[in-house]
C-alpha cells in the first residue's frame, strides 16, 4: 500500500520486482544513465565509473560484458535458481555459435552456411541449444552435485570433439571461420536495413559501431534479465528454488523434479546459446577452443563473485569478471607512470613494479616477461582466483551479498534487527 | 472543582436511535468501496470493503433470525479478534440482540459460568479449542444455548453434535432467510430503541465472579460522541475515515471495542486485525496505524524492546542510540512539563533527533504515523510515557471503566499532566466523594446495570444516582485527576497507616525486569512484596552476565537476580515515605496465568487467589 511498503494487500503487490516509488524512480534513472552513457553528455560524463565506460575502448568491453551477462543469466537459472552445478555451460554457448554460423554464415567449398538473417539465426541458436539441453537432461537429472559437475564437464570435451569432426561448421583447424555480423535484414538481400557492426548514421546522429552494438545488446540484456527476474516469482521459479533448497523435500511437496530440472536445463541452455551466438558474431571469428572448460569456469566465477541466486549478482559478477582484467592493466599502467615520475610515492610504486628481471618488483611491465615477476595479465588471474576463495570463505553471497548487508544495516536503523 | 450535574444531560442524544449497526449501514451506503477491515491471511492483508462488510452483517443477522434469535436474546462470542467478531457483533445489534464477548483465554469453568449467567442462545466459538470448552460443559446447564458457531472447521468437522454450525453454513442459512424474508433485519433496526441493551461487557472480576455490565444504545452513542467527535478525546482533530487502527486487544473488553468497532462505525476508519498477540509488533510495523491504544503492559513491552534491541545493536548504532535516548529523555521531560506540547528547546532537539534516530525508531515499532495514542486500563509509569513523548509518539493517559462506557477523564492534547489520568470530559457529571474521595460519574454513558444482579447494581449507585467507580482519586492543579488506588486495595498497616499498594507496585513494575508485583501489608508490621520477573529481559540480562539458567523459577532464584530485584526495590523505596518502604520480598516461583486463576483475563492480579497460592511465601517474610 502507498506509504506503507510492508502492508501487502495482494500477492502481486508482495512479489513486485520494484515495489516502491523509490525503486521505480531508481530503475528509471539507472536505465536513463545506461542509455545516455555512450554519449559524451554533460552530467553523465561526470558520474563516477560511468564517466569512462562510455569511451569507445571501454564500450567495447562493456559490450563483451553484456554478451557475457546473457550467458551468466542462463547459468544463474540453472545453478543459482535451481541449484544444479554445471561445468558445461560453455558447451551450449558453442552450440549456439555453431547454429548461428551454420544458419547465418556464408557457404564456400568446404564450409556450410545458409546465409539466413539474424532474426532467424539468433533465436535458432537459443532454440537448438535448448533442445540439446533437453536431450541431455535425462542423464543430468539422474545425478547431483559433483557427479553432475563431471557429467556436464564431459559435454565440453564432446563439444570440442564434435567441432573437429565437423570442420564444415566450426571452421578449419584452430582458426575458426567468419561469423555472420550483427545486422538486421529482411531476408538474404545484400544491404541490411539496420547494421550494428559498422559505423554509420542513425536518425539524427552519427553512431560508432560500438555504440550501435551497445544499444542492440542493451535492449536484449534488459529484456532477458527482466524475464529471468520475473521467472523467479512464478510457479516455475518457486519450484526451482524448492529443488535447490532440498530436492527430496521439493518432490514430497509435489514439485515434479524431473520436469522442472529439464526446464531449467532448457532455459539455461537457451541463454547460453544466444550468448554464444552473439559473442561469436561480436568477435567475428572464434576458434572452437573458445568454448572450453575455462569459459565454463568463468561463468561460474561470475556467479560466485556476484552472488548466487540473485539477478543483481549476475550483473555485478559479470561486470567484475570482464572488467577486472582491464582495470588491473590500467592500475598497473598508472603505477608504472607513478614509479617513473618523481612524485612523492614513486619509490613506493617502484617497489611493486619490475621493468626487467632482478629488480625485485612484483609486477612485470616488460614486454616479454617469463616466470617471476609476473606480467599484469597473469596477475589478473591470480586476483581472480584469490577472490573466488575469499568470497567462498567470507562472503558466500558475493558482491550482491555485500550490497545486501549494507542495505540491511540501514534498513534496521537504529537497531540491528 | 467537581462538576455537579443533577440531571442526566440528554440533549445531545439523537432522537432517532443510532446503533453501531445503523452507523455501519450508513458507511456502507456512503462509501461502499472504502476498506473497512483487513485481516492477514497467508501473509497477505485481505481487504473487506464497507459494502462487503455490510452484506456479511446482513447475512449474519438473517442467519441469527433463522436460528430463532429474538429481540433481547444474548449472542456470545469467544474468539480472538477477527472480522467475524465484528460482523456477528454488528449483526446481533442489528436484530436488537445483545452481544456478549468472552476472553479467548477464559478457561472452561469461567466459560460455563458466563454462558449460564448470560443465558446465551447462540455462541460463536472460534476454533476447536474454544468449541471443546463448550462441549465439556454439561448440556443440561446450558438450556438456552441452541447453536455453537465455529470459524475454524479444522478438528471440529467430525464432532457429532447437532448444535455445531460452520460459519459459512451459517451465512448460507442467513442468505436463504434473507431471500425469503427480505427487509426483516431493516425493520428490526428501525424498531431499535435507545434503551435496548446492545452488549454485556463482563468485568474482569478481581474480587468476585465477573458481572455483566449492560450497555445500551444510548450509552454507546454517547461514548462515541465523546470519544470520536471533534473537541472530544483528541482535541481539535477528530479521527477520519483515512485513519488506520490495529485491532489486537480482546474485543470483549470495552476499551478495544471503543477503539476498534465503535471508532470504525463512527469514523469509517479501517480495522487491521493483528494475527495474534505475539505478532503485534510485526503487524504494527506493517500497518503503521495512525491511532493506537494500548494497555501499560504493551507500552512497557515496546519500551523494553527498544532498550533490548538497542543493546543488541552493533557498536556504532549503540553509541548513536544512546545519544538518541538521551535526547528523547530531555525532549520527553520538556514536553511533559509543558502539557504535552513542544517547548522551543524540545522542538529544536526533536528537529535534530527526528532524522537521526526517532523517525526510524518509530517506524521500527510501527508508530511512525501515529498521531494520537492512548494508554489506559491500568496506571503507567511516567518514565515510559516520557520516553514515547520524547521520540514523538503522542501518548495520553486516560481513564474510564466499563460501567460508564469509558467516559470519565482523559489527558487532552496540550493540557496533559504526567501522572494523572487527565481532566473530566466537559459536560459530564464527575465528582470526588467528599468523604472517601471515591470518583463518581453521572452521564448518559453510565450503564443500565449488571445483568441479572439488581442488588449489585444498586450497590454501585449512590442514593442520588451517581455511579461509584470504586477508584480513589485526588485533584491535581484543580483540574486534573490522579488515581490513587481501588478502594478495596488500600492497605491499613498494623501501625494504622493508609497505604496505596498500586503506586508502589507500579513503581516496581516500571523496571523492565519486573513483570508482576504485589505489595502486601494489610494489618501487618511492615510492607512486603511478591515479585515476578520479566523472563525476556531478565533472561537477556543473565545472558550478558554469563549466568546460565534452566527454568523461570531457576532464573528467579539466582543470587544475582535477587540482587538485581533488590536494587529495583531499593530504588522504589527511595521514592516513598519510610512507612511505605518494602522491607522484604520473595520471588514468585511461576509465571502467573489466567488459566491457573492467579490473573484475570485482563492480566490483573487476583489478590485473594495469590494469597492462597503463595501463603507460605508471604508468611515466610513475616516469620
Amino acid at each position: 500500500m502507498r506509504g506503507r511498503p510492508n502492508l501487502y494487500t495482494s500477492y502481486e503487490a508482495e512479489s513486485q520486482l520494484f515495489p516502491t516509488t523509490t525503486h521505480k524512480v531508481a530503475l528509471g534513472l539507472g536505465l536513463l544513465v545506461l542509455v545516455l552513457m555512450p554519449f559524451d553528455l554533460p552530467v553523465i560524463n561526470q558520474l563516477p565509473f560511468v564517466r569512462f565506460l562510455g569511451d569507445s575502448i571501454w564500450l567495447r568491453l562493456v559490450n563483451k560484458m553484456l554478451i557475457f551477462t546473457i550467458g551468466a543469466l542462463g547459468l544463474h537459472l540453472l545453478s543459482g535458481l535451481a541449484g544444479q552445478l554445471s561445468l558445461g555451460h560453455a558447451f551450449f554457448g558453442g552450440v549456439g555459435a555453431s547454429t548461428a554460423v551454420l544458419m547465418g554464415g556464408k557457404a564456400s567449398a568446404n564450409l556450410w552456411g545458409w546465409g539466413l538473417p539474424m532474426w532467424v539465426w539468433l533465436p535458432a541458436a537459443g532454440m537448438v541449444a535448448a533442445l540439446i539441453g533437453i536431450a541431455i537432461a535425462p542423464t543430468a537429472v539422474r545425478v547431483r552435485g559433483l557427479y553432475l559437475g563431471i557429467v556436464t564437464l564431459g559435454l565440453v570435451f564432446i563439444g570440442l570433439h564434435l567441432s573437429r569432426m565437423f570442420p564444415e561448421i566450426a571452421g578449419p583447424g584452430d582458426l575458426g571461420r567468419k561469423w555472420p555480423r550483427m545486422e538486421l535484414r529482411l531476408w538474404k538481400e545484400e544491404e541490411p536495413f539496420l547494421d550494428f557492426s559498422r559505423d554509420g548514421h542513425w536518425l539524427w546522429f552519427d553512431a560508432s559501431k560500438h555504440q550501435k552494438t551497445y544499444f542492440f545488446l542493451l535492449v536484449i540484456v534488459v529484456l532477458m534479465a527482466w524475464w529471468v527476474a520475473n521467472l523467479g516469482r512464478t510457479r516455475t521459479g518457486r519450484a526451482l528454488a524448492a529443488i535447490r533448497d532440498r530436492d527430496i523435500a521439493a518432490e514430497i511437496m509435489g514439485v515434479h523434479e524431473y520436469r522442472y530440472k529439464t526446464t531449467a536445463f532448457a532455459l539455461s541452455s537457451f541463454y547460453a546459446g544466444v550468448s554464444g551466438a552473439l559473442f561469436a558474431s561480436f568477435v567475428g571469428q572464434v576458434p572452437p577452443e573458445q568454448w572450453s572448460l575455462r569459459a565454463s569456469v568463468t561463468f561460474l566465477a561470475a556467479l560466485l563473485i556476484g552472488g548466487m541466486g540473485r539477478v543483481s549478482g549476475v550483473f555485478m559478477g559479470s561486470f567484475f569478471v570482464i572488467m577486472s582484467t582491464r582495470f588491473v592493466e590500467e592500475v598497473v599502467d598508472w603505477a608504472k607512470h607513478q614509479a617513473e615520475a618523481d612524485g612523492l610515492f614513486s619509490g613506493f610504486f617502484d617497489f611493486f613494479i619490475s621493468r626487467g628481471t632482478g629488480d625485485g618488483g612484483l609486477i612485470s611491465v616488460a614486454e616479454t616477461a617469463m616466470g617471476y615477476p609476473l606480467p599484469a595479465s597473469a596477475l589478473d588471474e591470480i586476483i581472480y582466483g584469490v577472490l573466488i576463495i575469499v568470497f567462498l570463505l567470507f562472503e558466500p553471497l558475493g558482491l550482491s551479498g555485500i550490497w545486501m548487508k549494507v542495505r540491511n544495516y540501514w534498513k534496521g536503523w537504529p537497531f540491528s534487527y | 472543582m467537581a462538576i455537579t450535574l443533577e440531571e442526566r444531560p440528554t440533549s445531545d442524544v439523537p432522537t432517532l436511535t443510532v446503533t453501531v449497526a445503523s452507523l455501519a449501514r450508513d458507511w456502507a451506503s456512503r462509501e461502499p468501496s472504502r476498506i473497512a477491515m483487513r485481516e492477514k491471511d497467508f501473509g497477505i492483508w485481505q481487504e473487506i470493503s464497507w459494502v462487503e462488510t455490510w452484506e456479511l452483517v446482513l447475512d449474519a443477522a438473517h442467519g441469527l433470525l433463522a436460528l430463532g434469535v429474538q429481540v433481547g436474546d444474548r449472542v456470545s462470542i469467544q474468539a480472538e479478534d477477527r472480522p467475524e467478531w465484528v460482523i456477528l457483533d454488528l449483526a446481533t445489534v442489528a436484530i436488537r440482540g445483545i452481544t456478549v464477548g468472552f476472553y479467548p483465554t477464559n478457561p472452561t469453568a469461567e466459560v460455563e459460568y458466563l454462558l449460564t449467567d448470560c443465558g446465551s442462545t447462540v455462541h460463536l466459538a472460534e476454533d476447536q479449542e474454544q468449541v471443546d470448552r463448550v462441549m465439556e460443559i454439561d448440556r443440561a446447564g446450558l438450556g438456552s444455548l441452541t447453536r455453537i458457531l465455529y470459524c475454524e472447521p479444522r478438528g471440529v468437522r467430525q464432532y457429532d453434535d447437532e448444535r455445531l454450525l460452520d460459519w459459512n453454513d451459517f451465512l448460507d442459512l442467513g442468505r436463504d432467510h434473507r431471500a425469503a424474508h427480505d427487509g426483516a433485519v431493516e425493520a428490526l433496526m428501525e424498531a431499535a430503541e435507545g434503551d435496548d441493551v446492545m452488549t454485556l461487557v463482563y468485568t474482569s472480576g478481581t474480587t468476585g465472579p465477573p458481572k455483566g455490565a449492560m450497555l445500551t444504545n444510548v450509552n454507546t452513542a454517547y461514548a462515541i460522541g465523546k470519544i470520536t467527535a471533534e473537541d472530544g478525546l483528541r482535541g481539535k482533530r477528530a479521527p477520519s475515515a483515512d485513519d488506520l487502527v490495529v485491532t489486537y486487544l480482546p474485543l470483549c473488553h470495552v476499551a478495544e471495542r471503543i477503539f476498534s468497532t465503535w471508532h470504525m462505525v463512527s469514523c469509517g476508519l479501517c480495522l487491521n486485525f493483528a494475527e495474534s498477540i505475539e505478532t503485534v509488533t510485526i503487524n504494527l510495523r506493517e500497518v503503521q496505524p495512525t491511532l493506537f491504544f494500548a494497555v501499560p503492559r504493551i507500552w512497557e513491552k515496546l519500551h523494553a524492546s527498544v532498550l533490548i534491541r538497542g543493546n543488541d545493536a552493533s557498536p556504532f548504532k549503540r553509541l548513536w542510540l544512546r545519544f538518541g535516548l538521551r535526547l528523547a529523555t530531555v525532549i520527553g521531560r520538556d514536553k511533559a512539563a509543558n502539557g504535552g506540547s513542544h517547548t522551543v528547546r524540545s522542538r529544536l532537539l526533536a528537529a535534530i533527533g527526528n532524522p537521526l534516530v526517532f523517525r526510524a525508531m518509530r517506524e521500527r515499532i510501527g508508530l511512525r504515523r501515529c498521531w494520537h495514542a492512548g494508554s489506559g486500563a491500568a496506571p503507567i509509569a511516567p518514565e515510559v510515557l516520557e520516553f514515547f513523548m520524547g521520540i514523538g509518539v503522542p501518548v495520553y493517559e486516560l481513564y474510564g471503566m466499563t460501567e460508564n462506557a469509558a467516559v470519565a477523564t482523559s489527558n487532552f492534547p496540550g493540557r496533559m499532566i504526567l501522572g494523572t489520568v487527565g481532566e473530566p470530559y466537559p459536560d459530564i457529571g464527575f465528582r470526588l466523594d467528599p468523604e472517601t474521595s471515591e470518583i463518581q460519574t453521572k452521564h448518559p454513558g453510565v450503564f443500565a446495570g449488571y445483568w441479572n444482579k439488581p442488588e449489585q447494581t444498586a450497590e454501585t449507585f449512590t442514593d442520588d444516582g451517581w455511579l461509584m467507580t470504586g477508584d480513589v482519586g485526588e485533584w491535581v492543579d484543580e483540574s486534573h485527576v490522579r488515581i490513587i488506588d481501588r478502594i478495596k486495595h488500600i492497605i491499613i498497616t498494623a501501625g494504622g497507616k493508609n497505604i496505596s499498594p498500586s503506586e508502589i507496585e507500579n513503581s516496581l513494575k516500571a523496571s523492565p525486569y519486573v513483570k508482576e508485583a504485589m505489595v502486601i501489608g494489610d494489618r501487618r508490621r511492615f510492607l512486603s512484596a511478591l515479585v515476578g520477573i520479566e523472563l525476556d529481559t531478565v533472561g537477556d540480562w543473565a545472558l550478558r552476565k554469563g549466568i546460565t539458567y534452566t527454568t523461570y523459577r531457576d532464573l528467579g532464584e539466582k543470587p544475582e537476580v535477587l540482587e538485581l530485584i533488590q536494587g529495583v526495590i531499593d530504588g522504589t523505596n527511595e521514592k516513598f515515605a519510610r512507612v511505605e518502604s518494602v522491607r522484604a520480598f520473595r520471588m514468585i516461583p511461576k509465571e502467573l496465568d489466567h488459566e491457573d486463576g492467579e490473573l484475570t483475563a485482563t492480566q490483573k492480579i487476583k489478590r485473594s487467589a495469590m494469597e492462597d497460592a503463595f501463603g507460605e511465601l508471604i508468611e515466610g517474610m513475616y516469620a
